[in-house]
């Protein structure tokens, strides 16, 4: 065995020699490796933490906290809408006027992509992508299809998506 | 009995505890600091799963995080599904401490305006509102509270839903997917 060995190997030397040798230094390095290795495991957990969240930004509904620069925007004539209807058991019926009908958010998206005006990408529809955006969701839809209405906005590279205005539609 | 290394007598059995006081002490910081900063800003609760999903981390950004759990309780079962949840919130939060009735809209605007403005004496230039709200929540519980960050002065709020590449399947609305 290799610690039989090691003591073999000490009784050997001299005696004078198995005291350490004056003015050698020895470097506990049992500290630092534990606290390196703590380290470690603390970087790696809090990193894993909130990991899988992440945002969208979004403009909040009513005017008053604009800065100057928003607030100079006109007010746009005709905002393309997209109306959300609770259709009971937390589903939701998702249509946007002037358009077919939308059963799903990923209809919504192709849709959206759709009715862009984009010439770089050669997107030929009516509407830039400055295009204002609303977002007009019932009381009783539930916040996971508001933010994948919102999601399927951004996915169709508009810029300028909203929520409808308090006392403004629904 | 003589001890077969040291013939002159016996073992003197010593421990050296130097590096279990740091083990120990490093572990009581860790989980200090990973309670204190992971649990008191972000309340467990279901985000949105998006479908095809834009989302982007925030980054290292001051920020106030303002939570709205449902009120079926702070605990995520995996599994669960998601409309079975309550549609109404438990409270709200404002960053780690502050917690408010639902319908208690003037403190929650005094509490994210008074949160800006300390992140703002501190130094940061720009603070950033997230707003972390149940996936099961009505839009009628959640609007009032985007009306009370706006009355706080704030223009721009990120909402949050899972990644991109989060693995969580099985929080999908009917209807949405």
């Amino acid at each position: 065995m290799r610690a039989d060995a090691a003591i073999q190997q000490y009784r050997k030397q001299p005696r004078h020699s198995r005291k350490p040798k004056k003015g050698g230094m020895n470097l506990n390095l049992t500290s630092m490796i534990d606290v390196i290795f703590l380290l470690l495991v603390y970087f790696v957990v809090t990193a894993s933490f909130a990991e899988d969240e992440g945002v969208l930004t979004a403009r909040l509904p009513q005017q008053k906290g604009e800065t100057e620069q928003t607030r100079e925007t006109p007010p746009p004539t005709q905002p393309l809408r997209i109306i959300l209807r609770s259709s009971g058991q937390a589903g939701v019926d998702i249509s946007v006027p002037g358009a077919s009908r939308v059963g799903n958010f990923s209809e919504l998206q192709a849709t959206l992509d759709g009715l862009m005006l984009d010439a770089d990408r050669g997107k030929r529809g009516i509407f830039e992508p400055d295009h204002p955006v609303l977002i007009q969701p019932d009381g009783q839809v539930r916040w996971d299809h508001v933010v994948n209405a919102f999601n399927a906005a951004i996915a169709a590279r508009f810029s300028n998506v909203r929520f409808v205005p308090a006392g403004e539609g629904a | 009995m003589a001890s077969q290394v040291f013939k002159r007598g016996p073992v003197k059995a010593e421990m050296n505890i130097t590096p279990l006081i740091d083990v120990v002490f490093l572990l009581i910081v860790f989980f200090m600091l990973v309670n204190k900063i992971v649990s008191d800003e972000t309340v467990p609760m279901m985000v949105p799963l998006l479908n095809d999903p834009m989302t982007r981390e925030l980054g290292e950004v001051e920020r106030v995080v303002v939570n709205m759990p449902s009120r079926s309780g702070n605990r995520v079962e995996p599994g669960e599904s998601p409309s079975a949840r309550d549609p109404n919130a438990g409270f709200v939060q404002v960053g780690t401490t502050q917690r408010f009735d639902p319908g208690d809209l003037a403190g929650i605007t005094a509490a994210v305006a008074a949160a800006r403005e300390s992140a703002e004496q501190r130094g940061a230039a720009n603070v950033e509102v997230v707003l972390r709200a149940d996936t099961a929540l009505f839009y009628e519980v959640v609007r009032p509270i985007l009306d009370a960050i706006t009355d706080a002065g704030v223009e721009t709020v990120h909402l949050t839903a899972l990644l991109p590449e989060s693995g969580a399947q099985d929080a999908v609305f009917p209807g949405g997917g």
